[in-house]
């Protein structure tokens, strides 16, 4: 495991978070289709990867899961946020933001400097 | 705190594994079965929306064995397989357990024992604050060749230097006695630190109850108050609560209990001092030192003992410069005949526990050589356990085992072990605790303080692991060199065993030479020991003593006079007393009185310094210390102190070598005017040790001793004797406590107690180390023999006799034991230089004790491999053939 995949799984935690912030308890499946969905079909999923995030999240108390129905009545585990996880996305939002904010800065062109 | 969160749950995962992996398993199906749904949806075929379904997950295998992973702790869990499968193994196979084991606990045992023993003495640090800031400060004067820690500065100087120094924070000085303790009605003697004000600062420690002795306290008038050691209030008192005001007497004189001290200071120790009091092992009481304006500006006499703290970033050598150059303008103040006057810091630490340091390290060396004779032993007996498990090994590979797993599998085998025999070890550790004080030979700080602390467990722990991995290295090795499908293939048991024999072989060979060096340290020592045993004392060993202290008492030199007359007189009148005598300090007895001196008609050098003791009359006869030339001493020689003095054979041997010693004159005063006639030469008597050899002395009359020591000689029991001395000492005065009351005999028995611990110590060592040798040159023959039943059946079948075949295997016992016996003998030639200041009176090549450890390491070497050899003789050829 290199270091891109440890910032993949970051992502993908933070992701998984935003999803379930937005569209609230979802199973494993939806939120797949809906992080692709989200990111215009840019990002493909390797599906097997995300349940071990999911695992980690709920271990770490981010996420609440419980067995129900689905749509189309199937019966299906739906993940949901919990307080904890609603703090870590706002923290791991702003974490990312000033990341990137700061990624920015040396990737436009150095006209100002 | 998340991550914490996480692994707790993680390892409560591995107990819930089964639910966990349905509940997975039903959550991967329900997700394969959207996404068919959906595929379907969008007019894919049912069978191609699953196969793209699967696609996507990314393999369903895979996707578990992920999720496995997360769920879990994928390193605990192997290591619980591989712990859950090594007990099972070790259960299996019980004889080998034990033997393992019990081996490895011995070593660890004793390595935890000695190592707790350091702990207490050199480790823990001492109850006085920073002690590392503590330093005694001695005055020495080279002009009298004498240890400099003899040299306590005069309070004059030190009084001078604590005024004019900027090294320390504090310094006090105090001193020590034995003083007559009366209470509730009995007469006891207490060892006393008289102290200044400072003394408990400078200590940084304080009363548990009460208050300490101040600088108001040592005003004169004001000084009659006293704190009680912990351990003395509860036996006076029965406890330490309320004692406080209430009233002591000692030495006649009543003071005012103002404080308890904690049990844990009980300063100064008799081993702390260099020259300390020795009758008591530590202090009970201490008062005021109370100095008045006469003392303060002694300078020429050496007073008490003066210990400092420096200040924090002063380190003793900068002490050490500035107290120097103080001394040097002090050194003008003293009697110009006696000038000359230094200064010596010493650390504080190294002073208490110095003189045991090389001792300590001696015993860890000694356990550490027998930990690792363990360690062959048991790494011996894995190795043919592996041998042994070659085929179990190679299925496990065949079916894809890999290579680290198995080594793994072995290790995790030997840390079992080892950390078993850890568990025991401590035990074993525990027992030798207990036994400790019947060992304590008295000088050792701190002894009866050691236990087994945190720190000593945390010990024992890393040294079973480095056990395990020690012993366990050498089979999971082996057994990795070996390609154990193709052996599997073969299905032979041969091949391998040559190789490891060489192994096990080579660690036999190590051990017996680290038991011979073992035993030649031991050996080294007892013969030391005997040798100090049977030295000459030149007194009699059942001679009855007892220390008495009425100075404090009888003020008057005619009181005392008195008191002794009576006392002598009527001990003397008892049934079968036949001498009694009295002396200033007893020979063993660490205390000494040195004169200044010059003999007629001899060469004298400035300086010469003798040693004097004041007896009286009867004295030699008490000791049976025999005349001689001349003759002894008579009740008329006491009246004129000075006339008449008694020298001993040394003193006659050095100072007259060719002239008549009798009639000769000597002066011991100061001033080289008093001269005394020699009348009589007497036998050496060793006076300050056991193994020095005697100094020259002077002997001078007295009617009686002040404060000192009677002997008395007679022909009753050293019991009824001693309760005849008490109870004559009562009828005369209550008030005075007779302490100390022993033969000549028990005295010298102290005098070699730490040479007694030493050597008993070391020796339980080199016996363990020897039967642990045996133990596995036994293993390693029975083993051997057991490979090569079927060799021996051969051998016996073509006609080879019993008694062939005996000498087969003991040829191979005595190759190994003879390269051990060299190794070793050549290994002690070096290593005995540790031991060499613990020798008395042998050389450390000493041929005995090598000829002894060969003949002792031969003889059992071969006891242990005839067992072996004669089962290899009585091995049934047709029996062996049969079986193969």
């Amino acid at each position: 495991m290199g270091d891109k995949t440890d910032v993949w799984q970051g992502t993908l935690a933070l992701m998984v978070l935003r999803t379930l912030e937005s569209m609230g308890p979802q199973h494993g499946y939806g939120l797949a289709r809906r992080i692709e969905q989200t990111s215009g079909d840019l990002l493909q999923l390797n599906y097997g990867t995300l349940y071990p995030a999911l695992l980690k999240l709920e271990q770490e108390g981010y996420i609440k899961s419980s067995w129900g129905t689905s749509e189309n009545n199937r019966k299906a585990k739906f993940y949901d946020l919990t307080k904890a996880g609603h703090r870590q996305l706002k923290r791991a939002a702003a974490e990312w933001e000033q990341t990137t904010a700061i990624l920015a800065r040396f990737l436009t062109p150095a006209e100002e400097a | 705190m998340r991550k914490l969160r996480a692994f707790w749950i993680r390892l409560r995962g591995l107990s819930r594994m089964d639910a966990a992996n349905d509940d997975f398993a039903a959550e991967i199906e329900s997700h394969v079965a959207l996404h068919v749904d959906e595929g379907i949806r969008a007019g894919l075929s049912p069978v191609e929306a699953r196969r793209q379904a699967l696609i996507r997950l990314g393999g369903a295998e895979q996707t578990h064995q992920a999720q496995r992973e997360r769920r879990t702790l994928p390193w605990l869990e192997s290591l619980m397989q591989d712990t859950r499968y090594g007990i099972r193994t070790l259960r299996g196979s019980p004889s080998f357990t034990i033997t393992a084991v019990l081996t490895l606990a011995l070593g660890i045992g004793a390595c935890t024992a000695i190592f707790s023993l350091v702990n207490a003495v050199l480790i823990r640090s001492l109850p006085y604050g920073d002690s590392g800031k503590l330093v005694y400060v001695y005055t020495p004067n080279p002009r009298y060749n004498l240890p400099a820690e003899m040299f306590g500065p005069a309070y004059g100087d030190l009084y001078d230097i604590k005024r004019q120094s900027r090294s320390f924070q504090s310094i006090t000085a105090f001193d020590q006695s034995v003083s007559n303790l009366a209470a509730q009605g009995a007469a006891h003697r207490v060892s006393v630190a008289r102290v200044d004000g400072d003394f408990f600062a400078t200590f940084q420690v304080s009363p548990e109850l009460g208050r300490a002795i101040t600088a108001e306290d040592n005003q004169p008038g004001h000084d009659r108050v006293v704190i009680l050691s912990h351990a003395l209030s509860r036996s006076t008192f029965g406890s330490v609560t309320g004692v406080l005001h209430r009233q002591l007497v000692i030495d006649g004189k009543s003071y005012e209990i103002i404080g308890v001290m904690p049990e844990s200071f009980e300063y100064p120790h008799f081993s702390d001092l260099p020259y300390g009091v020795p009758q008591y092992k530590t202090t009970q009481v201490w008062i005021p030192l109370a100095l008045t304006p006469h003392d303060m500006a002694e300078r020429d006499n050496s007073s008490g003992v003066a210990v400092a703290r420096l200040k924090a970033g002063v380190s003793i050598a900068q002490a050490q410069s500035e107290v120097s150059a103080i001394m040097v303008r002090l050194d003008k103040l003293h009697d110009p005949q006696m000038q000359g006057w230094g200064a010596l810091i010493e650390n504080f630490v190294d002073s208490t526990v110095g003189h045991v340091r090389s001792l300590m390290w001696l015993l860890l060396d000694a356990v550490c050589m027998v930990l690792l004779i363990a360690c062959g032993n048991a790494a011996n007996l894995l190795l043919a356990r592996a041998a042994s498990r070659l085929r179990e090994l190679g299925v496990r590979v065949a079916l894809g085992a890999g290579r680290s797993r198995i080594i793994r599998q072995l290790l995790t085998e030997a840390v079992l072990i080892g950390l078993t025999a850890g568990a025991i070890g401590i035990s074993f550790a525990y027992l030798f605790l207990r036994t400790l004080p019947h060992l304590d030979p008295g000088n050792i700080p701190r002894l009866n303080e050691a236990s087994l602390d945190m720190r000593v467990l945390f010990f024992t722990v890393v040294v079973s692991l480095l056990t395990s991995v020690l012993t366990g290295i050498l089979p999971a090795v082996a057994i990795s060199k070996v390609n154990l499908t193709d052996f599997l293939a073969s299905s032979g048991n041969r091949g391998v065993a040559g190789a490891h024999g060489r192994t096990q072989s080579a660690l036999i060979v190590i051990e017996s030479a680290l038991v011979v060096v073992l035993l030649a340290g031991a050996g080294l020592l007892i013969r030391s020991y005997i040798k100090v045993e049977s030295v000459d004392t030149g007194f009699s060993q059942s001679t009855v003593t007892a220390s008495l202290q009425v100075s404090a008492i009888y003020r008057q030199p005619k009181q005392s006079a008195e008191f002794y007359r009576t006392f002598f007189a009527r001990l003397s009148g008892l049934p079968g007393v036949k001498a009694v005598g009295g002396i200033n300090a007893l020979p063993l007895s660490n205390s000494e009185t040195l004169n200044l001196f010059e003999v007629e008609g001899y060469a004298n050098q400035k300086d010469q310094l003798v040693e004097g003791r004041w007896v009286t009359p009867q004295y030699f006869s008490a000791m049976t210390i025999p005349l001689v030339a001349g003759r002894f001493f008579t009740d008329a020689d006491t009246s004129q102190t000075d006339d008449w003095v008694i020298v001993n054979q040394a003193f006659a041997n050095r100072y007259f070598s060719n002239r008549n010693p009798l009639g000769g004159r000597v002066n011991t005063d100061d001033h080289h005017v008093k001269w005394s006639t020699i009348v009589g030469v007497i036998g050496d008597v060793r006076h300050s040790s056991l193994e020095e050899s005697p100094a020259p002395q002077v002997y001078h009359p007295v009617s009686a001793a002040e404060d000192g020591y009677i002997a008395v000689r007679s022909t009753l029991s050293p019991e009824a004797m001693a309760a005849e001395i008490r109870s004559t000492l009562h009828s005369i005065d209550p008030d005075l406590a007779v302490a100390e009351i022993q033969t000549m005999g028990e005295l010298e028995s102290a005098a070699s107690a730490q040479r007694r611990f030493q050597t008993s110590l070391l020796t339980v060592f080199a016996g363990i180390a020897l039967f642990l040798a045996l133990v596995g040159l036994y293993g390693l023959m029975a083993y051997s023999v057991s490979r090569r039943t079927r060799e021996v059946g051969i051998r016996m079948a073509l006609g080879a006799p019993r008694s062939a075949v005996v000498l087969l295997v003991l040829k191979k016992a005595v190759l190994l034991l003879a390269l051990g016996l060299g190794g070793g003998l050549v290994a002690s030639w070096f290593a005995t230089r540790v031991i060499q200041s613990f020798l008395y009176n042998v050389s450390r090549h000493d041929p005995v004790t090598t000829a002894s450890v060969c003949v002792l390491l031969a003889v059992c070497g071969l006891l242990a491999a005839l067992i072996p050899a004669r089962r290899a003789a009585s091995i049934d050829p047709m029996e062996a053939l049969r079986n193969e």
